[in-house]
Formats: C-alpha cells, sequence, structure tokens
C-alpha cells in the first residue's frame, strides 16, 4: 500500500520541511502579536484596549481559510515579494502565509497570555512594587514566570492547533505536506495511503511538540508545585 | 516636626462615588509605633496602602520624610518604597522562590547587595524570625505564621526605615499568631518605626505608643493606649472595643 514512498518520498520530506518552517515562523509571529495586543488590551487607553478587542474579536470570528486568502490576495497587490522558490514553493506564497497564520494565531495567543497574567494574584504585584521594584521588574521577573508556567498547557494546545491548521496554506498553493499528499494521490488516482501518510507527520509532529511542552511544564514546574500536588 | 517621619495631612480617598477616607491628618515619628483599629470597612487598609502609594489618585498630602509621595516621579517613588517595608495580610510571598530567595530578590536586583552579601543577611534576618533552618523551603511547605515571619524577613531585607503592617495576623490560625506578634514585637523593641492595622488589641495595648481609632472614614478617636482603653469616652470607640474586648 504504501510502496508509492519508494519514489514519492522527497515530496513529503520537502512538505514537511515546509510544513515546520511556516509553523514556527506563524508560532513566532503569533507570540510577538500576542504580547503586543495583549499589552495594548491590558492598557489604560481606551482606544488600545478597543483596538485589541476589535482584533481578536475579527480573527476568532471568521475562518482561517478566509483569512489566509485575504492577507495572500491583498499583500500580493501592494508587496511585490520576488517569486524565489524554496523547499518548493513561491516565497510569495510562503511569506503571506506564514504572516497570515501568526495573525490568527496572536489573537489566540493573546488571550492565553491575558488569563495567565489574570491568575496571578494582585497581591504579588503589590509586594513587588512595595519592595521598590519598578513595574517593569515586578511584571517581568515576579508576575510573568509565574504566568508563564501557569499557560503552558494552553499555549502549547495553541501550537498544536497551529501546526494542523497550516495546512489551510494549501489554498494559496504552499507547498506543505497536505499539498503534497494531495498532488501525490492526484497521480496515483488514490488519494487514501498518501493523506494517510500526511496525518502520521501531523501526528508525530505534534506529538513532538505536546513532549516538548511537557517538559518545559516539568521544568518550570521546580519544587514548589510538587509540594502543592503532595498535599 | 523635624522628627516626624511621615506626616498625613487633609488625605481624602475616593472609590467611585464612594469616600473611603475623609480628612485624615497624623503624623508618625521616628521610632513611634502607631496602631490603627476599628471596625472593618473603616479605612484602615486604604489608609496603610496611601502611605506608600500603593493607591493612587487621593486628594490631601502624604509626605515621606518631608518628601510628598504624590508628587513623586515613578524613580523617586520606587526609592521611597524601599524605605517603607509593607507586610500583607496574605503574606504575598513568592510562591516560585525559596524563603532565602524571597528575602534576596529585590536587594540583589535592586542591585543594593551583591549576591553573597544578600545571603548573607538573608540568613541573619531568617535567624532573627527564628526560621534559619527554612531558608531553602518554598512558601507552600511553611505554615500560615512561618510564611509571615518570612514576608517580615523580606521587607527587613531591604533596611526600612517604617513598616507598615496590613493585619499581619488576620489570616493565620490561632496558634499562628503568637509568633508572628513576637517577632513585631522585637522590632518594636529595637527601635523600628510601625504603623500596624490589627485586630490584636492585647498587642496593641502592649507595643503602641498611640492608637489611632478608624470609623467610617475618619480618624473618630486617637491616643496612647491607656486612654484608648480606659478613659475615652467617645461612643463609637466604646463600642467597638466592647466587641472585640472579650
Amino acid at each position: 500500500m504504501f510502496s508509492f514512498l519508494k519514489h514519492y518520498y522527497p515530496v513529503f520530506v520537502q512538505g514537511t520541511a515546509q510544513t515546520i518552517l511556516i509553523s514556527i515562523i506563524g508560532i513566532l509571529i503569533g507570540i510577538i502579536l500576542g504580547l503586543f495586543f495583549v499589552t495594548l488590551r491590558r492598557s489604560k487607553v481606551k482606544l488600545c484596549q478597543y483596538i485589541a478587542r476589535v482584533y481578536i474579536a475579527i480573527v476568532r470570528g471568521t475562518p482561517s481559510m478566509i483569512q489566509v486568502m485575504l492577507i495572500y490576495y491583498g499583500l500580493s497587490k501592494v508587496l511585490d515579494i520576488p517569486q524565489i522558490q524554496f523547499l518548493g514553493s513561491g516565497l510569495d506564497r510562503m511569506i503571506p502565509g506564514s504572516i497570515a497564520l501568526g495573525i490568527n494565531s496572536g489573537a489566540y495567543t493573546a488571550e492565553i497570555f491575558r488569563s495567565g497574567l489574570i491568575s496571578i494574584p494582585r497581591g504579588q504585584t503589590e509586594a513587588g512594587l512595595s519592595l521598590g521594584l519598578s513595574d517593569h521588574t515586578t511584571l517581568f521577573s515576579i508576575v510573568m514566570p509565574q504566568a508563564v508556567r501557569n499557560i503552558l498547557p494552553a499555549l502549547g494546545n495553541e501550537f498544536i492547533t497551529l501546526i494542523k491548521e497550516s495546512s489551510v496554506l494549501f489554498y494559496i498553493g504552499v507547498q506543505e505536506v497536505t499539498a503534497q499528499a494531495l498532488g501525490v494521490g492526484g497521480t496515483l488516482y488514490n488519494f487514501i495511503p498518501p493523506l494517510l501518510v500526511a496525518a502520521i507527520i501531523y501526528f508525530v509532529l505534534t506529538f513532538s511538540m505536546s513532549q516538548v511542552i511537557s517538559l518545559l511544564e516539568r521544568r518550570l514546574g521546580t519544587a514548589y508545585l510538587k509540594v502543592n500536588q503532595e498535599e | 516636626m523635624a522628627g516626624n517621619i511621615i506626616e498625613v495631612t487633609n488625605l481624602e480617598k475616593r472609590f467611585g462615588q464612594n469616600l473611603v477616607l475623609k480628612n485624615i491628618t497624623f503624623n508618625v515619628q521616628r521610632s513611634e509605633k502607631v496602631v490603627i483599629i476599628g471596625p472593618s470597612g473603616g479605612g484602615k487598609s486604604t489608609l496603610l496602602r496611601c502611605l506608600n502609594r500603593l493607591e493612587d489618585d487621593y486628594q490631601g498630602i502624604v509626605k515621606f520624610n518631608d518628601q510628598n509621595i504624590m508628587l513623586a516621579d515613578a524613580g523617586k517613588i520606587r526609592s521611597i518604597r524601599q524605605k517603607i517595608g509593607m507586610v500583607f495580610q496574605q503574606f504575598n510571598l513568592f510562591p516560585n522562590k525559596t524563603a532565602l530567595e524571597n528575602i534576596t530578590f529585590a536587594p540583589v536586583k535592586l542591585k543594593l547587595l551583591s549576591q553573597q552579601r544578600a545571603i548573607d543577611r538573608a540568613h541573619r534576618l531568617l535567624s532573627q524570625v527564628g526560621l534559619d533552618n527554612k531558608a531553602n523551603a518554598y512558601p507552600q511547605s511553611l505554615s500560615g505564621g512561618q510564611q509571615q515571619r518570612v514576608a517580615i524577613a523580606r521587607s527587613l531585607a531591604m533596611n526600612p526605615s517604617v513598616l507598615l503592617f496590613d493585619e499581619p495576623t488576620s489570616a493565620l490560625d490561632p496558634e499562628m499568631v503568637g509568633d508572628v506578634l513576637a517577632v513585631m514585637t522585637d522590632l518594636a523593641d529595637k527601635g523600628m518605626t510601625m504603623i500596624i492595622v490589627t485586630h490584636e488589641m492585647s498587642f496593641a495595648q502592649k507595643v503602641a505608643d498611640k492608637i489611632l481609632f478608624m470609623d467610617q472614614g475618619i480618624i473618630a478617636d486617637q491616643g496612647d493606649p491607656h486612654y484608648i482603653f480606659h478613659e475615652t469616652k467617645n461612643p463609637r470607640t466604646r463600642a467597638f472595643l466592647s466587641k472585640v474586648m472579650i
């Protein structure tokens, strides 16, 4: 059933590399946008809060496929990205595609960050401030490390979702693993085996991601959580 | 007056429409122990929190060492807060740091002490509060009384010139209260300037130089412990004390 792999495995390798690459860029852009919009959302300026709320509402309320297409067609009108081929796809498709993934992920990441910050009692901030630490030090050295530990499971979930969602870039012609599997299926007149291969590849990627996250959780959990669990 | 470390003049604070502090005026001298008592919701904690500007946007003047803290810029308020230690009802220790790290964190971060000197001082402070054997314990593994003593050591590490206590024993099991009060009495004996919001009346009687009775946002009555507990004719003070003194 999988004998076609003998000829077509380079295509899958290329597609997998493409998927990993666009996912990593998407995750990074998502984290940066998430940090940016959570700052806006928590700002004292009403307009900033409003901008963040609108962004989050639009991204969450519309299909990612339409977002990707709008961003791709929109960007190709204003930006002239050279059609250099990389891992089987043109940069003119990959770049808008990964930006779209990042913009989509940023909204969810911002909300995850916000939930993390809310989860830390106000007393932690007050303790930091009362010792004469700056707002910035209190946020980044006291509140954030605790918040990050609390949000790791949710953040892991978001990264896994993004890896799977990256298949929507197929619609704008990025040759990621789903696109490659469909291509192979077309030549074979049989879609099931290559799609199964793609599914296995996604599973390996997301499973590895979840392992990395639980490793991080254990690292950051440190002694003080264990005490809690024993009680 | 030269000896005043804190001067509060006509302080007013609102939460929305709600006026929670009205026309508060009092001074605290160096080495003085001021105890604030009164019914819940009377504004005691809010008053304390105005003193290091954890509460913002108030009317009136709060001065620390002759500096108006409302006018202090960000850098100035940080250096003032370093000199005004605060101990909270819920301890507010950093749960991801050991007792020792809780104490060393701010002095090292603010570059007031080297890592090694901060550790030495932390051990000394932990011995002072009777907990040097708990240096490497995380807050969750400590009892409430132990956590509060670590929190006191944490504020002492900044070498403050005044300590604010916001109901430091109210969240503790009764058998823990004594240890914390013993540490506070010890500090008082050493001449620390302290402003203490508490419901521990016998402690107030023993330690206070001055007691402020706060009710409905005003200082309704004030005086030395003998006056407050035995002489005052103020009906609100007497009604309150008759309820809390058993």
